[in-house]
């Protein structure tokens, strides 16, 4: 069997789970993407788990009262998960604020606890309906592969139903979450905002568990969130990023899990199964997240260490033609000379002087090296700012023999924009705390 | 093969039976060969909540408790690495349970490595704690259970390894159980004073030149021993359960950490008799057989509920009155 990439949305067995976890999915990472904002992304490992003894027992209940047709019973399933959700949630609620356990206890308390009478009645479910039993215990780590059309309908209404909520609150969820006490002077009931959304939260666990199954449920809510914040600064966009990133990532989960075996077949592996679809679909969200945390372009790791290196960079260069400055105009130093001052290996040396002289910052006449105008001119600026700064700090009241430290720093960090706020305030001075000469600034 | 002299007993038979056969074991009138596989299920759980008590109320003065969540999942991964390490020199068949070292191994290896990266996403990214926890401890299981598929070419194993088997407990997961319950005491007195000066004022701790970091990894590795001791024998629910709940419940009652700790264990041996004697009960009066595990963690609930009704200083009725 050889798959496409558009088999996916057409095969009728492949059909309804792909695009089931997809629906899923992105209800899942608008969700996370609240939940991460207010920083509460654990919340949805504990609910998740407190969803499972409501779809136990509602599974147990349904087939006394009506025929035990297949979609009866998935909808009584996310009806029970939902009540037992929300009755976590309150839990939960009571014991950090009536009582006073910390958070994070009261999370991993509860969502012990209701796993636990969830395992109980299942174990009841066991003996007496063992069909049902085995239908149930696909919530746990989550089965995509078993849903229907009929599924597909039901969560493309409750994905419509959270997407329409989230829309119609947009104002008020944005507001409230950044600044909570603005929001209440202009009359938004914060509280009522927080209810709504607890409501989606769990409504994106009940829709989300069948098929990532309650134990990764915790990670398909963090992860979008997580890479698009990488991405963005403004709330509006990172919808868009997670929503985009949980889609692909339901989708990846879906190929890959019959992909990836088949490859391993082809390699000449012995693999003849398929790969459990909730940890692929986690697996493919969680690669992303890590992909933009390492390489996103403002805040990744990369691009981070990358500033880091250039400034530390700028520094030394910058370090270097202060010192030839400070040996007078026209002083001409041999390359043993420099490298003996400056505590750099010589073949550090070599490859500093050459950009030196790269940037038309230096010059070398006869195995001798000294600044060249623009180097001067250079350097001068940033004694200037290091004056500058030194006079600032008196000004503010510090004592003259401590401030040079601060301005070796500073010096490298100030912007023209700072430098002209400082020279204003400080009426142009021509002289530093240390009876030094200020350069003027050059035109 | 000796018959189960518990078969058919009722709640009070087996209480009193059990209480009958433990002072035999003291005297040595029964060797310990003989015990039932009731005497088994208790004297595993009474060993738990021992260690649990002692960590637990560590990990939940720390608020550390959600780092020990992420391990009892990421433990998984630790087995199956320690499995893959270890398979090409043990000669044993890998399916009849865990070995000594490969415990050892995949508790250190997993302890470490799920503090490692979550403090490393932390740090080194810049993302908010409970994300980064959230991040790593799923990303694991999730490795975990694709491992555990490719090496068994079974994709139900893993519920197993959550609900635990606490039926099919033998001999040798008290032995393990109890290894692990004396290695987590004696640690935990070794450095006690300095457990509690880093869980009650880090900062002070600080001062005094203790290295935090160290025993916040210690306590992460003990935790994640402990984990892989109740792993197989009652599931890793379980485990939170007790890991979690018996300290905050004993938290209700007393304001001492000797006191707390001390409830806490009291707390759980009589869970786990109360909760083992009430299986039996079920099954031999109504046929009715039960997760004994289930049971377990629905009566540590119901105790914190009622600890919440009684407790001296916030509960409930007290405020009323």
């Amino acid at each position: 069997m050889n798959t496409a990439f558009l088999d996916f949305f057409i095969d009728p067995v492949l059909r309804a789970p792909t695009i089931g976890s997809m629906l899923m999915c992105l209800a899942a990472s608008f969700v996370g993407v609240l939940a991460f904002v207010r920083r509460r992304s654990l919340l949805g490992e504990a609910l998740s788990h407190c969803a499972y003894p409501g779809v136990v027992i509602s599974a147990l209940i349904t087939p006394l009262f009506f025929s035990a047709s297949e979609e009866a019973l998935a909808l009584a399933v996310l009806i029970g998960a939902f009540c037992s959700g929300v009755i976590g949630l309150w839990v939960i609620d009571k014991l950090e604020h009536r009582f006073r356990v910390s958070d994070d206890a009261a999370l991993c308390f509860v969502l012990a606890i209701f796993f636990g009478v969830g395992v109980l009645v299942a174990s009841r479910i066991q003996i007496t309906h063992a069909l049902i039993y085995r239908k149930i215990q696909v919530f746990i780590y989550g089965q995509a592969a078993t849903m229907t059309d009929s599924h597909v309908y039901m969560y493309s209404g409750l994905v419509l139903l959270s997407a329409t909520i989230l829309f119609c609150f947009y104002r008020e969820i944005q507001v409230s979450f950044f600044d909570r006490q603005f929001a209440k002077s202009i009359g938004i009931r914060t509280r009522l905002v927080d209810r709504v959304l607890f409501f989606l939260l769990v409504l994106a666990i009940v829709i989300g568990i069948r098929s990532v199954g309650v134990v990764l449920m915790a990670g398909m809510l963090i992860s979008p969130a997580v890479a698009a914040r990488q991405f963005t600064h403004s709330l509006k966009w990172m919808f868009c990023i997670a929503g985009l990133v949980g889609a692909v990532s339901g989708f990846l989960g879906n190929f890959f899990s019959i992909a990836l075996p088949e490859w391993g077949k082809k390699a000449g592996f012995d693999w003849d199964f398929i790969l459990p679809t909730g940890p692929m679909i986690l697996l493919s969200s969680v690669t992303i997240c890590f992909f933009a945390l390492f390489f996103a372009p403002d805040r990744g790791l990369l691009s981070r260490f990358c500033r880091i290196v250039k400034f530390r960079d700028r520094c030394i260069l910058e370090n270097v033609l202060k010192s030839m400055w400070r040996k007078g105009e026209g002083a001409k130093v041999s390359f043993k000379e420099f490298a003996s001052w400056a505590s750099y290996s010589q073949f550090f040396t070599f490859f500093l002087l050459l950009r030196l002289r790269r940037q038309g910052w230096m010059e070398k006449k006869q195995n001798l090296f000294c600044l060249t105008s623009d180097g001067r001119l250079r350097a001068a600026h940033i004694v200037r700012l290091h004056r500058l700064w030194e006079v600032y700090l008196v000004h503010m009241g510090q004592k003259a023999e401590k401030v040079h430290r601060s301005a070796e720093e500073m010096e490298h960090i100030i912007t023209p924009e700072l430098e002209k706020e400082l020279t204003d305030l400080l009426k142009d001075p021509r002289q530093d705390p240390h009876h030094q000469p200020i350069p003027r600034k050059e035109v | 093969m000796n018959l189960n002299p518990y078969w058919g007993a009722g709640f009070f038979h087996v209480l009193a039976l059990f209480f009958k056969r433990l002072f035999l074991f003291l005297t040595g009138q029964l060797s310990w060969q003989q015990m039932a596989s009731d005497e088994v299920q208790i004297f595993v759980l009474v060993l738990l909540s021992f260690a649990s008590a002692l960590i637990g109320t560590f990990l939940v003065l720390k608020r550390m408790t959600m780092l020990a969540n992420s391990l009892s999942h990421t433990i998984l991964l630790g087995i199956v690495i320690a499995y893959v390490v270890l398979l090409p020199f043990s000669q044993e068949n890998p399916s009849h349970g865990l070995s000594i070292e490969v415990l050892l191994i995949a508790s250190l290896i997993t302890g470490v490595i799920t503090t490692v990266l979550t403090q490393l996403m932390t740090h080194l990214m810049k993302l908010q704690e409970d994300a980064s926890i959230g991040l790593i401890f799923t990303s694991l299981f999730a490795l975990g259970i694709i491992a555990v598929t490719v090496f068994t070419r079974n994709a139900h194993i893993g519920i197993e390894a959550i609900m635990g088997n606490i039926d099919a407990l033998h001999f040798n997961d008290l032995k393990i159980m109890g290894l692990i319950g004396a290695v987590d005491f004696v640690v935990i007195m070794l450095f006690f004073k300095e457990f509690k000066i880093v869980s009650f004022d880090s900062g002070l701790a600080r001062s005094c030149g203790y290295p935090i970091q160290f025993f916040n990894y210690l306590l992460m590795v003990l935790t994640s021993a402990t984990a892989i001791g109740a792993f197989r024998a009652v599931g890793v629910l379980l485990f939170l359960a007790f890991l979690v709940g018996l300290p905050l419940t004993a938290r209700l009652l007393t304001q001492r950490l000797h006191k707390m700790i001390l409830l806490a264990f009291v707390i759980g041996t009589v869970c786990s008799i109360v909760a083992v004697a009430l299986s039996r009960h079920l099954l031999s009066i109504y046929k009715m057989p039960l997760s004994t595990s289930g049971l377990v963690v629905t009566l540590i609930g119901c105790t914190y509920f009622l600890a919440c009704l009684f407790s001296p200083h916030r509960g409930i009725l007290k405020r009323r009155s």
